[in-house]
């Protein structure tokens, strides 16, 4: 039971920190990317692929998620930026973030082979026994790195002036930009820092799945889901807290019904969630949902 | 009949045929023709290799999926991603049914169509309460759920899928017609394509635009919003569910077949087609699905491209294909044409060649006095009624002080009624109240002495009351008659039922003259038919001021409140619109104006309420509330 917990909160942080990802770029530009996985992904590719060639595996965790930062901008100036420019209320960023996602994706495949290539073990084979339970070195690693994350962002997001240029940006860029805010700053920086976290979720979580180019897809879902049953949408934070329920829920589901239910057990959470309470469980009153556009008098 | 129209048609030199007849003669052989072409398409299929047979069978069944996922997106703005999850329980439903259970395919068919309608309906209902993208995001975890049952079912067969079933053989005299799938497919694809196409050409259509871009001006136009999105998405949920069934008859069904990313791609070829155009989501699924087929390069490369392309069409061509074309076209005609002439554009949208005498018989048409009948000499006690009376009208947004606070307002039938108070003083509230559109904290609202609390903008609509708003709720896509037409809504009835059907039923034709006509004499009364044909989009302010009048009157009403009707305006149209007013009052109305301009308000109105900070000050006629001390202090300023 406690281990269950345990590795399901350590999942559930993974899950989380995408979930966040998506938040805050949700939370600036109203536009969910569907390409985040895909960040992690190319987080985990590039470490692995420095590790196979050689280099310490450190370089390759300290180069991963500056790639998928990278990634995070371009996904915003290709995918995101071109759509809201033309119509600020169309669903034609999720075509485009979509299909960046599937441009990277198979780009990848092309680049180093669909196959799965081994991960180097960073901290994960050092055991630490708590009770009966075991978890290990990577897994606090990665409780650790949740916890900063959601202690940082909620800093940035209250105590800073780019925080409130952030919250400017999503209610109303036209707003923003005639006070002085530079908005495509604001937002390319934004989907940076959300390139950023994916990529470190990337590299805490590479090595127990290995490296795959089309890893990013299932993590993707499962940071959706995170968000949505915590209510990221709203604030980031709350992405997290979805994300750790969901990590237990799931490992809960895999150990007490069957070792498929993972599969759907979250789905049928999140279905549970959204009946009873749309905006998500942690949410307080904002909704999720973009504000309807005021039309010109 | 329009007496324009006479006088054109009868001025045309009279052949053997008469014109019109003529008119309909070469549709009806156009119509004949299409459907023979198509006819004779269909047999080619029917007959083709297999190879290719199931290419353009595929592509049909993708074409159905974009045509139905445009009803709902291209129509009303709901981007469904659940596309994926109607169709796997099409097809599933039908597989497992049949080839295990025994039952028989044709059977099957509406129960399947059933099924998904009733989902589609329940997840409408569920989902469509908050906004459109919580419709999204619920509609791709739906596709999401199911396609993790099919993936995880027993029943189901994980991922390998099942086995579709075979589809009946045909009795031996039908045998020369080829392969019966590939005719229920091109059958279906040409039912649905004739259903698309006739709603676009319904009076329904203006409608669903209205719901999608300005949902508050279809609600006080009597449209009730939310059951219509549900009715229409359910529908198209049901065809979903079709195609479901025509697809398992196509080989294996499996998994990977439904997931969310062929909801996405239904959604990729409407904007690569057009959205919002019967061709585009046709155009766009056999692009889509003939892609792969074309580009003959390594498979991941091939999805780069693919990616690459949908990422192109939604930045560089967001109206898609037939949206191009149409530009081309438009283009090549204009540098046909050096010297066209820009239409006109006059500075002043009044008409001042129009004689009073005109207007007024449009007027008399459009308004026959009916409400004549009502007590005319209201000046005696019985006929006093009011005909709108608030009682006690108390409201507040969540926290903070009352916007209106225990208000009380009279209208009585047949007056002008100004509403006048600084910015902030709760006019427009009292008006929302009033229509409908906000519902008051405490006290209620008495409409013809029937208590209405009970009763949405909609409700509140088709009991006479029509409303304009301060700035004009109206769907820019659509001409200025198509947005007076949406006022009409309600006076011909199963305007909704008729409209899948639409181009083929004569009653329809004849409804459709009768309120295109209405909606061109409302125009005319407000001096701005000159501009019937143009998008709203691309007229100036004062002319989408005088349409939302013209959208008001157009269905004869007993009430109307207008919320700031000279804003925009030019002095000769105020003027102009004082006189209008003036015979609506004679014809009987109701009228309840807002507004700031009281040089135009005080010598119209009946009777005038002054509010000020949610209260009311008082209300008299003109000459009081002008001599009252503190009407003078704090909105006339002196």
């Amino acid at each position: 039971m406690f281990q269950m917990m345990l590795s399901g909160l350590t999942i559930g942080a993974i899950y989380g920190l995408l979930g966040m990802a998506l938040s805050i770029s949700f939370y600036v530009t109203r536009v969910i990317n569907f390409a985040q996985g895909q960040m992690l992904m190319i987080a985990i590719i590039v470490a692995a692929c420095l590790s196979e060639a050689g280099f310490n595996p450190w370089l390759g965790v300290a180069l991963g998620p500056l790639a998928a930062c990278v990634l995070g901008v371009a996904s915003y100036f290709i995918g995101v930026r071109p759509i809201l420019k033309a119509d600020r209320f169309s669903f034609g960023w999720m075509v485009s973030t979509l299909g960046f996602g599937l441009v990277v994706e198979n780009a990848i495949a092309y680049a180093v082979g669909p196959r799965s290539r081994g991960f180097p073990p960073l901290l994960n084979d050092i055991p630490i026994r708590l009770g009966d339970a075991v978890i290990t070195g990577q897994q606090i690693l990665a409780l650790l790195v949740a916890a900063f994350a959601v202690a940082a962002l909620e800093f940035v997001r209250k105590r800073t002036l780019f925080g409130k240029v952030g919250m400017a940006t999503a209610a109303d860029p036209e707003m923003a930009e005639s006070i002085g805010a530079n908005t495509m700053i604001v937002s390319a920086v934004t989907f940076a820092l959300s390139g950023l976290i994916a990529g470190i979720a990337g590299v805490l979580i590479a090595p127990r799945t290995f490296a795959n180019p089309y890893l990013g897809g299932t993590f993707n879902t499962f940071g959706f889901v995170a968000m949505m049953i915590g209510g990221g949408p709203e604030n980031p934070a709350n992405a997290m807290y979805g994300g750790l329920l969901l990590g237990v829920l799931a490992e809960g589901a895999n150990s007490y019904i069957n070792s498929q239910a993972s599969d759907w057990f979250p789905f049928l959470i999140l279905v549970l969630v959204l009946i009873v309470t749309p905006r998500g469980l942690f949410s307080t009153s904002n909704p999720l949902f973009r504000p309807r556009p005021a039309r010109p008098a | 009949m329009a007496p324009s129209n006479i006088e054109t048609r009868t001025a045309r030199p009279s052949s053997v045929v008469s014109p019109e007849r003529a008119h309909a003669f070469t549709k009806i052989a156009a119509a004949a023709a299409i459907v023979a072409l198509y006819l004779i398409a269909t047999y080619y299929v029917a007959w083709a290799n297999l190879q290719f047979q199931s290419l353009i069978l595929v592509a049909a069944i993708y074409a159905i999926l974009a045509l139905c996922l445009d009803a709902t997106a291209g129509l009303l703005g709901l981007f469904s991603l659940g596309v994926g999850g109607f169709f796997a329980i099409g097809a599933y439903f039908t597989t497992i049914l049949s080839t295990t259970y025994g039952f028989d395919v044709f059977a099957l068919l509406p129960l399947v169509m059933l099924a998904t309608g009733l989902i589609g309906a329940i997840l409408g209902a569920t989902s469509l309460r908050v906004s459109g993208l919580h419709f999204t995001i619920t509609t791709f975890i739906f596709t999401l759920v199911i396609t993790v049952l099919a993936t995880d079912l027993q029943i189901t067969n994980g991922q390998q899928g099942l086995l579709g079933p075979n589809f009946p053989d045909v009795p031996d005299f039908l045998a020369p017609i080829g392969q019966p799938i590939a005719w229920c497919v091109m059958l279906a694809l040409f039912a649905v394509t004739f259903a698309v196409w006739s709603i676009r050409r319904s009076l329904i259509y203006p409608v669903l635009l209205s719901i999608r871009d300005a949902e508050p001006f279809a609600e006080a136009s009597g449209v009730r919003a939310a059951p219509i999105k549900i009715i229409v998405f359910a529908l198209a949920s049901a065809a979903i569910g079709g195609a479901g069934w025509l697809f398992c008859f196509l080989g294996v069904v499996s998994p990977s077949q439904f997931n969310w990313s062929v909801s996405l791609n239904v959604l990729i070829m409407i904007l690569i087609g057009g959205i919002n155009t019967t061709p585009g989501p046709i155009i766009g699924a056999a692009f889509v699905s003939m892609f792969p087929v074309l580009v003959h390069i390594n498979p991941w490369l091939q999805e780069v491209l693919y990616g690459i392309l949908s990422i192109l069409a939604v930045t560089i061509v967001p109206d898609g294909a037939t949206g191009a074309l149409k530009r081309i076209r438009a283009r090549a005609v204009r540098r046909g044409l050096p010297q066209a002439r820009r239409p006109e554009s006059p500075a002043d949208s009044f008409d001042a060649s129009v004689s009073v005498g005109a207007e007024r018989a449009w007027l008399d048409r459009l308004l026959p006095a009916v409400h004549s009948s009502a007590p005319k000499a209201n000046a005696l006690g019985d006929a006093m009624a009011p005909i709108v009376d608030c009682r006690e009208i108390t409201f507040h947004y969540g926290v903070g002080p009352p916007v209106l606070n225990r208000v009380s307002v009279k209208v009585l039938r047949g007056h002008i009624h100004g509403l006048i108070g600084p910015n902030g003083s709760g006019k427009s509230t009292l008006a929302n109240i009033i229509a409908g559109r906000l519902r008051q904290s405490s006290g209620s609202v008495f409409i013809k002495g029937e208590r209405v609390d009970g009763l949405r903008a909609a409700g509140r609509a088709r009991r006479g009351l029509r409303r304009t708003f301060q700035s004009a709720q109206l769907t820019k896509e659509l001409t200025t008659r198509a947005n007076v037409l949406v006022g009409t809504y309600g006076l011909v009835p199963g305007v909704g039922r008729r409209a899948v059907i639409w181009p083929l039923l004569r009653s329809a034709h004849r409804d459709m003259r009768l309120m295109t006509q209405r909606a061109g004499d409302a125009l005319r009364s407000v001096g701005a038919e000159r501009w019937a044909d143009r998008r709203v989009g691309d007229v100036p302010h004062g002319i989408e001021q005088l349409t939302q009048l013209a959208t008001v009157w157009v269905p004869n009403p007993e009430i109307i409140i207008l919320d700031e009707p000279a804003t925009g305006l030019t002095s000769r149209e105020v003027e102009h619109l004082a006189w209008i007013l003036r015979e609506l009052k004679g014809r009987g109305l109701t009228i309840i104006i807002i507004e700031h301009q009281t040089r135009f308000l005080f010598p119209l109105c009946d009777l005038v309420t002054v509010l000020n900070a949610g209260e009311v000050v008082l209300t008299g006629t003109s000459d009081e509330v002008l001599g009252h001390p503190i009407v003078r202090r704090v909105y006339l300023g002196s």
